[in-house]
């Protein structure tokens, strides 16, 4: 595992490190400076287009959905809608409004921003030189920092000085600090088998225990799903900025680039949750037959850099599929209501992420080599970590995972919200009325009516 | 919360595994994902309100209007030589409910073949589109079917003055925008 690390540490290409004239051990300033620069520069550019390109996707997809065509007029089939919109909205008036709390109103859509960008420094986007910071803790780094995002919204709802900003700010923060709970829950299923936190090394993982985790955490993935679309704000759970209700949330009151700051970090943010999806349970960068079937990934392309610009371009495939299912579900499913959205977070997904961390624990302390104490000794240590067999332990911990996890989690669910299934009120009043009309009866039957006593 | 039976009919199992597999969010994302897929490669189709994509872009297309749909007037004239079908019977002035028709004539020596005979010759047409209800009695009443609506309804001008067409107009047609891209 070691090894491995320190390879994929040292990872700035030969030109950067001639370019500052250093030897390549110790090539600091190739390494640390000049090559991170380099990409920091190329991610934030094309993400920051890709960003834009998405609410044009999202217009064209919702228009399609709904027998539309969308964006026509600017250039062929809208295409440079967004470089429209950009320039709209930096040539707009600067509002700020007169009663808002100035200092909070300017910082909240930075902070928001930043929080989405800054997490983009540790995401794998290919092998080997791909990656900008390739941290030990990645995926902390990435919960920890994108939850910092809430606070930009929160400031936003409270320092517009507005009723419908405060009620979204206290929406989105109840929402995502509930919707955070289930998120980091969802991982550490996959997090067990992967054994470290650094991104880079959970597709390494995936690539060493030969299974996506998709097919040994679905439930997991399923919870982690879930609660992106409710982390990022996305319809189903799109209530802190529900525009039928609220105007626009907790950026009613915002204009022009301020406004479009809180747009890129939701896109942004989309891209994360889904980059992080796809690390974790959808291996990566790995494309079985493309890229990633050997130890630095050399498939069928046998030279290095074409193997990382491909390794980019699948990771990027996956990305968006994801995305284009949060498109999907947001022009498909209609909102929650705000009972039902508490509900699904505090009652099924941490319930359901609990148990699965549970029962993959168990899964996974059963199926250790007999000589660390497990009973099927379905797995094998190689190179420091512990594997599954080829293939009978792959095929338990998936058959575990989708044939005895998921019924079993079911049915706790079920157990739990068996109360509270319907918010059915109409039921509850006549059940009241049929108990007090029996308990009257039963009075009736006990005493004599006092009618017929005054007469005698 | 306190133990609460509700009156709520009994589940069947059917119903039971809809809401365990959640058949119907599925369905709702296959009807989404159909409109997409068809909305890529679907041609366009007229007026047919089934097709993928709804939307008539407008003054870049020519607008779909019904078959009896009834705009602008027109004097057609005589495919044969090019003199105009009116024989000035001052019908459709007659029909007008709204009086928006005035023809003119002229009796006139007119020589067909070795023959004089004096005739009603038109001389002027005037119609009023802003008063014009587009009932089309006037086409109706029309024995030569000289006088028609269109299908065209572009009729907007700058000016009212515009809303009285001349008999010139009326032959010519008018002359549409276009709006190019």
């Amino acid at each position: 595992m070691q090894a491995i690390l320190t390879t994929l540490l040292f990872v700035a290409p030969d030109w950067v490190v001639s370019l500052t004239r250093e030897r390549r051990p110790n090539a600091f300033w190739a390494e640390y400076v000049v090559w991170p620069l380099i990409q920091i520069v190329v991610v934030l550019f094309i993400v920051l287009t890709l960003v834009a390109y998405l609410v044009y996707l999202e217009r064209k997809v919702s228009a399609f959905m709904q027998a539309r065509l969308g964006p026509m007029r600017v250039g062929p089939w809208g295409l440079l809608q967004p470089l429209a919109d950009g320039i709209k909205l930096l040539i707009k008036e600067d509002i700020i409004p007169i009663k808002a709390d100035r200092a909070v109103f300017i910082v909240a859509p930075i902070i928001s921003v930043v929080a989405a960008l800054v997490v983009l420094a540790v995401i794998p986007w290919g092998a080997t030189w791909a990656t900008i910071a390739n941290v030990n803790i990645g995926l902390l780094f990435i919960l920890a920092v994108s939850s910092v995002g809430v606070l930009g919204l929160v400031l936003a709802g409270w320092g517009s000085n507005s009723k419908y900003s405060l009620l979204g700010a206290l929406r989105s923060s109840a929402q995502m600090v509930s919707y955070e709970i289930g998120m980091g829950l969802s991982i550490i299923g996959a997090l067990m088998f992967a054994r470290t936190l650094s991104m880079s090394g959970i597709i390494d993982a995936q690539r060493l225990d030969g299974m996506w985790y998709l097919m040994f955490q679905p439930l997991g993935f399923l919870v982690y799903a879930i609660s992106a679309l409710g982390e990022t704000n996305r319809a189903p759970f799109d209530l802190p900025e529900a525009e039928s209700e609220l105007v626009a949330g907790y950026h009613t009151e915002y204009s022009g680039f301020r406004w479009a700051l809180f747009f890129m970090a939701e896109y942004s943010a989309m891209i994360v949750t889904s980059a992080v999806a796809v690390t974790v349970f959808l291996g990566g960068w790995m494309l079985p037959g493309v890229t990633g079937t050997s130890l630095f990934g050399l498939g069928p392309i046998s030279n290095p850099t074409l193997h990382t610009f491909a390794s980019i371009i699948v990771f990027a495939g996956k990305i968006m599929l994801l995305i284009y299912a949060y498109m999907w579900f947001r022009w498909t499913w209609p909102r929650y209501r705000y009972d039902q959205l508490m509900e699904l977070g505090w009652k099924w997904m941490i319930p359901a992420g609990l148990a699965n961390i549970v029962l993959t624990g168990i899964w996974y302390v059963l199926a250790l080599p007999k000589s660390q104490g497990g009973v099927f000794g379905l797995m094998q240590e190689e190179r420091g970590r512990l594997i599954p067999n080829r293939w009978a332990g792959i095929v338990y911990f998936i058959v575990t995972a989708f044939v005895v996890t998921i019924p079993i989690v079911w049915g706790l669910l079920v157990t739990i919200n068996r109360r509270s299934r319907d918010f059915n009120l109409h039921d509850q009043r006549q059940l009241q009325m049929q108990l007090r009309r029996e308990r009257l009866e039963k009075m009736l039957q006990e005493q004599p009516r006092p009618a017929e006593t005054g007469v005698q | 919360m306190p133990a609460v039976k509700t009156s709520a009919p009994k589940r069947t199992i059917g119903q039971l595994l809809r809401r365990l597999l959640l058949l119907d969010l599925f369905k709702g994302l296959m009807v989404t994902f159909k409109y997409n897929a068809r909305a890529l490669y679907e041609p366009r189709d007229g007026g047919n309100p089934n097709q993928a994509i709804y939307t008539e872009q407008y003054p870049l297309e020519p607008a779909r209007v019904s078959e009896r749909f009834r705009g602008a007037p027109r004097l057609n004239l005589d495919p044969e030589n090019g003199t105009t079908l009116c024989i000035a019977c001052d019908l459709c002035a007659l029909a007008c409910p709204v009086d928006c028709i005035e023809v003119g004539s002229l009796r006139r020596e007119v020589r067909e073949g070795e023959k004089v005979n004096k005739k009603k010759v038109l001389t002027t047409f005037i119609f009023d589109t802003s008063r014009c209800m587009f009932c089309n009695l006037c086409s109706e009443a029309c024995p030569t079917d000289c006088l028609e609506l269109t299908q065209s309804f572009e009729l907007a001008v700058y000016h009212r003055s515009g809303f009285r067409w001349d008999r010139e107009m009326l032959e010519k047609g008018i002359n549409y925008v276009r709006y190019a891209k």
